[in-house]
């Protein structure tokens, strides 16, 4: 279990890992949450990881425009509780069948790691 | 492959977003904007003031103009971007330096369409192939004549007994055809005009290899004396003579009051102009009778071949050769010392107009004026580059990577280059369409010179190398800059100044250099065309109208027709008014000519193949007197002789050389006027071929009252402008025979001078490019001088206060500006030892290290460079030393 107790520096784009993770993490909020705009989502997030993941949340947006370039969200526009113009975005079924393939990736990756640190840990 | 199309996507996702910014950019901040106020509402809920709440919002959100950028990476193309945004910059720095600008551009659009020019004419001339399928192996068939008989002469038209003989033996060929080009006249229409064919054996469509198109090319038996009249057409001929008209083959052509029966029409794409076999209007057989084909010793035929599959040239020549020595000893009289050769046609036709070495000489000269622009270019670059050093250090100083330094000055040079390489391009279209009218005249007949794709690319190939060229060095060393150095030291010192005087030099002494070569290049060649024209051509071309005739056999059966028509013709002419003197000759001077072996009485030949060669020509009265040759001993011939010959004096000389020739007996061999005939006079040489011939040949011009002349050649002399007297002579000739058209009409001034053409051409082009390269190598010293004296204000200004007088500072700065230029006209001397090699067979009358053009071209660059930098020297003298000091 990855614990980040910290800010993430999420803005560098080229940490992959950290990239695909917070692709994946997007994905999975608009998938059980329905439309969001961007502070929703951050927001979520938080929520979701039960409030240990903390992240500056202007770095979402890098990662929402290239999720909606490759097609797997789409946006629209709309008004914010504040009466505000936002942009809500949604998971489209391209989006659903990539979560559903790097949900499953992560998992697999997680396990076989899970395995090998449980065989000198233990339990 | 939802990989695959993902990515795709993104792409064009990407594509998309770089359009429409503005409405982006409004979008973005909206969308910000409502996070924030999402963010500052929560921390105002969490109890902190308004202010306190949007600063934590900002924080919790991260650095907004960051993100942004991220965000722009993302969503266009950011390297096309950067490299739009450096072109634009690009744009707007040269619209700041016009001067520059302009200078730039027109310097690399004189290299570039020059060069665009050349290699349009190199790629017409040199580089297209001949349209016949695997035209390499299509070769002409030649004797080689024995040395002592023919000096000089490495290639001779065949016998046709010889060549039946080759045909026989060899086995190197799959086709073989002997050809004849000859005019004829296309009789019984309204306007008989004389047309050029091609009388060609059978086997002659084998060895082109293209098929007709319409109807069929001669069986191989249609070239007997028996044989019908046939003939096949060009499909120009067709076009324009039969208005391409549907039912040619059911037509005939009637030549000489001939008819022929049309039976094929060739394809356009077979008419290759450069090649008598291919450029007449239509194809007759060559047909031999039995005479014809026993003809052993006049050789009076050329011949054309394909080499089998897999033969090569060398050993279709080996082959050659081992059966010429064959024939030489089963014909000892005839074929002694004969040899034979195959020559490739394209490579024939290209020497044959000796055009190789002036294309390959001027293609050197294109190559010396782009580097010499380029050099240019580099200088003026480098002097704008050293004034940007603030600039780039600033930039460094943002943030700017050396990589991004590098671009943007690259941007501005490739920008540059387009644009110098776009109005070459103009210039070389302009150049192009005015040069083929004029150059028509002087390279194969036919040739059109048009601008291809491949120049276009060339062009552009040029454009961005000259560009990166020019561009690379500053580029460079604008990026090395130590940041703090050139902040603190203020514009006009960045980079670091110890390197830069000896890169200038050094390019001035390259431009110097190269122009010298080039100088001295033109210099030859003008010296070349000075002296062919100052050649002796040994009569007065002045005023002297030529015309030819060929009386067809029709109507001119017997001998006595054919004197009675000249003779009458000539007492007309010479009774119109304006006219001087007239008479005939068989070949005019200056357009080659018969040559026949003969004997001398006195020189008895051990054998006839001992027997010298001479230019024989048949000539009337008065033919000496109206060209004004020189009658050295003797007379001109009478009326009555017979058999009468006047000698050159060269000819006398060699066989007669302590005696009086006159009355001396000459015995001719072959040809058309066998016998003995006797010496009454000497007269003076007079070129046969070219002017540059340098030792005159042995000429004999034969006379007899009872003679049988087909083809003769009108000479008269006029007192005024002889191409008025076109008309009144065709009017003569119309009175006396209306089917009889005037060939080649023409005046021998023009002949002398075509004779000499591609000499002229090649010196204009070269003056030309010489004047190009002065004047670049003038604005090049102008301009490096202009910027060192604007260096070296500050040192200036410190002298003049210390004391210096102007004389002083003029000396150094002059003194300066020499070095490189003494430099370059000593690597210059040294290049054009080196180049004028490869121009010596262009050369007539002068050698390829004359002196004197060599000093003349030192003294005339030398003084260009003088001039060049008077105004920058003077300009220095007189810098107030007060604002020098005072300015950075």
């Amino acid at each position: 279990m990855y614990v980040f107790t910290r800010r993430l520096a999420i803005s560098d784009p080229r940490t992959e890992v950290l990239q695909g993770t917070l692709d994946l993490m997007i994905l999975k909020t608009l998938d059980t949450m329905g439309a969001q705009h961007g502070y929703g989502i951050a927001r979520r997030i938080e929520q979701l990881s039960n409030d240990l993941l903390r992240m500056n949340q202007g770095t979402l947006y890098p990662a929402v425009l290239r999720l909606e370039q490759r097609g797997w969200i789409s946006s629209k526009w709309g008004l914010s509780e504040n009466n505000r113009r936002a942009k809500f975005y949604s998971i489209t079924r391209a989006g659903q069948r990539q979560l559903a393939a790097e949900t499953e990736n992560w998992e697999r990756v997680a396990g076989i790691i899970a395995r090998m640190l449980g065989q000198t840990q233990g339990a | 492959m939802p990989r695959f199309t993902s990515t795709l996507r993104e792409i064009a996702g990407r594509i998309r977003g770089m359009f429409a910014k503005r409405d982006r950019e409004a979008d973005l901040d909206d969308e910000f904007a409502a996070h924030l106020d999402l963010l500052t509402q929560e921390n105002i809920r969490r109890g902190l003031s308004q202010e306190d709440a949007r600063y934590a919002a900002r924080r919790e959100f991260g650095g907004v103009e960051q993100i942004k950028e991220t965000y722009r990476d993302r969503r266009g193309l950011p390297m096309l971007e950067t490299f739009l945004l450096d072109l634009r910059f690009g744009g707007r720095m040269l619209r700041k330096n016009p001067g520059f600008t302009a200078v730039a551009i027109l310097t690399l659009a004189l290299g570039i369409g020059a060069n665009t020019a050349i290699f349009s004419i190199v790629r017409a001339v040199l580089l297209r192939p001949l349209p016949f399928p695997a035209s390499e192996r299509i070769v002409r068939l030649f004797h080689v004549p024995p040395q002592k008989s023919f000096p000089g002469m490495s290639v001779f038209p065949i016998s046709p007994a010889n060549f039946i003989d080759w045909k026989a033996q060899s086995h190197s060929f799959e086709a073989m055809a002997a050809y004849r080009p000859v005019p004829r006249t296309l009789t019984e229409t309204a306007n008989p005009e004389s047309i050029p064919l091609s009388f060609v054996q059978p086997e002659f469509f084998s060895v082109v290899g293209i098929q007709p198109e319409l109807g069929r090319v001669f069986y191989s038996g249609e070239d007997q004396p028996s044989s019908p009249h046939v003939a096949v057409l060009s499909h120009t001929f067709w076009k324009n003579h039969f208005g391409s008209r549907a039912d040619i083959l059911s037509q005939d052509l009637i030549l000489d009051h001939d008819r022929y029966t049309i039976i094929g029409v060739m394809p356009a794409s077979v008419e290759f102009k450069a090649w008598s076999g291919t450029a007449g209007a239509a194809w007759i057989p060559l047909v031999w009778n039995d005479e014809d084909r026993a003809e052993r010793g006049n050789h009076n035929y050329s011949a054309v071949a394909r080499l089998g599959p897999g033969v090569s040239v060398a050993q279709a020549n080996a082959e050659l050769q081992t059966i010429s020595a064959r024939l030489a000893v089963a014909y000892p009289r005839e074929d002694t010392d004969w040899g034979a050769t195959a020559i490739p046609l394209q490579k024939f036709l290209i020497d044959a107009y000796n055009i190789r070495a002036a294309l390959l000489v001027l293609f050197g000269a294109v190559g010396f004026v782009l580097l010499i622009a380029c050099a240019n270019i580099a200088n003026l670059a480098l002097a704008r580059a050293l004034n940007r050093g603030k600039e780039m250090a600033v930039r460094a100083a943002l943030g700017a990577s050396r990589l991004q330094l590098i671009r943007q000055c690259m941007s501005e040079f490739m920008l540059l280059s387009f644009l110098g390489g776009a109005a070459g391009l103009a210039l070389a279209l302009l150049a192009l369409s005015a040069g083929n009218s004029l150059l028509a005249d002087h390279l194969p007949p036919g040739t059109q010179i048009t601008l291809k794709a491949g120049v276009l690319a060339f062009t552009l190939a040029i454009s961005i190398i000259s560009g990166l060229i020019a561009g690379i060095s500053p580029a460079l060393r604008m990026s090395k800059t130590s940041l703090n150095d050139t902040l603190k030291l203020g514009s006009d010192r960045g980079g670091s100044s110890a390197e830069n005087p000896r890169t200038r030099a050094l390019l001035i002494v390259c431009e110097i250099a190269l122009s010298f070569m080039l100088v001295n290049g033109a210099g030859l060649m003008i010296r070349t065309l000075g002296a062919l024209q100052a050649v002796n051509p040994g009569f007065d071309s002045k005023n002297v109208f030529t015309g030819s005739f060929g009386l067809p056999k029709q109507s001119y059966a017997s001998p006595e027709k054919k004197i009675a028509f000249y003779d009458e013709l000539l007492r007309r002419v010479r009774a119109i008014p304006g006219i001087e003197s007239a008479s005939y000759v068989d070949n005019v001077p200056l357009s080659g000519g018969s040559m026949q072996p003969i004997s001398v009485e006195g020189h008895p030949a051990a054998a006839a193949q001992d027997a010298i060669e001479i230019a024989t020509r048949t000539a009337y009265p008065q033919y000496i007197s109206t060209m004004h040759i020189p009658l050295q001993l003797g007379r001109d011939f009478r009326e009555d002789d017979d058999h009468a010959l006047l000698v050159s004096q060269s000819m006398a000389r060699a066989y007669w050389p302590d005696e009086d020739p006159i009355g001396r007996q000459v015995s001719f061999l072959m040809g058309r006027n066998t016998g003995t005939w006797h010496v009454v006079g000497v007269v003076g040489d007079v070129p046969g071929e070219t002017l540059s011939q340098l030792a005159p040949r042995a000429t004999a011009y034969q006379w007899s009252r009872d003679r049988d002349w087909t083809y003769l050649t009108l000479v008269a002399r006029s007192s005024a402008n002889p191409s008025t007297l076109e008309a009144s002579i065709g009017n003569a000739v119309h009175s006396l025979d209306t089917g009889l058209p005037v060939l080649r009409p023409n005046t021998m001034e023009k002949i002398v001078e075509g004779s000499i053409s591609s000499q002229q051409f090649t010196m204009w082009l070269l003056a030309g490019f010489s004047a190009i390269a002065l004047a670049l190598a003038a604005s090049g010293i102008y301009g490096v001088l202009s910027y060192a004296v604007r260096r070296r204000k500050r040192e200036i200004g410190i002298r003049v206060a210390l004391g210096a007088r102007v004389g002083q500072i003029l000396t150094m700065v002059l003194t300066g500006a020499m070095k490189p230029v003494l430099l370059g006209l000593g690597v210059g001397l040294i290049g054009s030892l080196l180049i004028g090699k490869a121009m010596q067979s262009l050369l007539f009358g002068v050698k390829p290290a004359d002196p004197l053009t060599m000093i003349t071209v030192s003294l005339v660059l030398a003084a260009v460079a003088c001039a060049a930098s008077l105004e920058p020297a003077f300009r220095a003298s007189r810098v107030d030393p007060l604002i020098a000091l005072r300015n950075e």
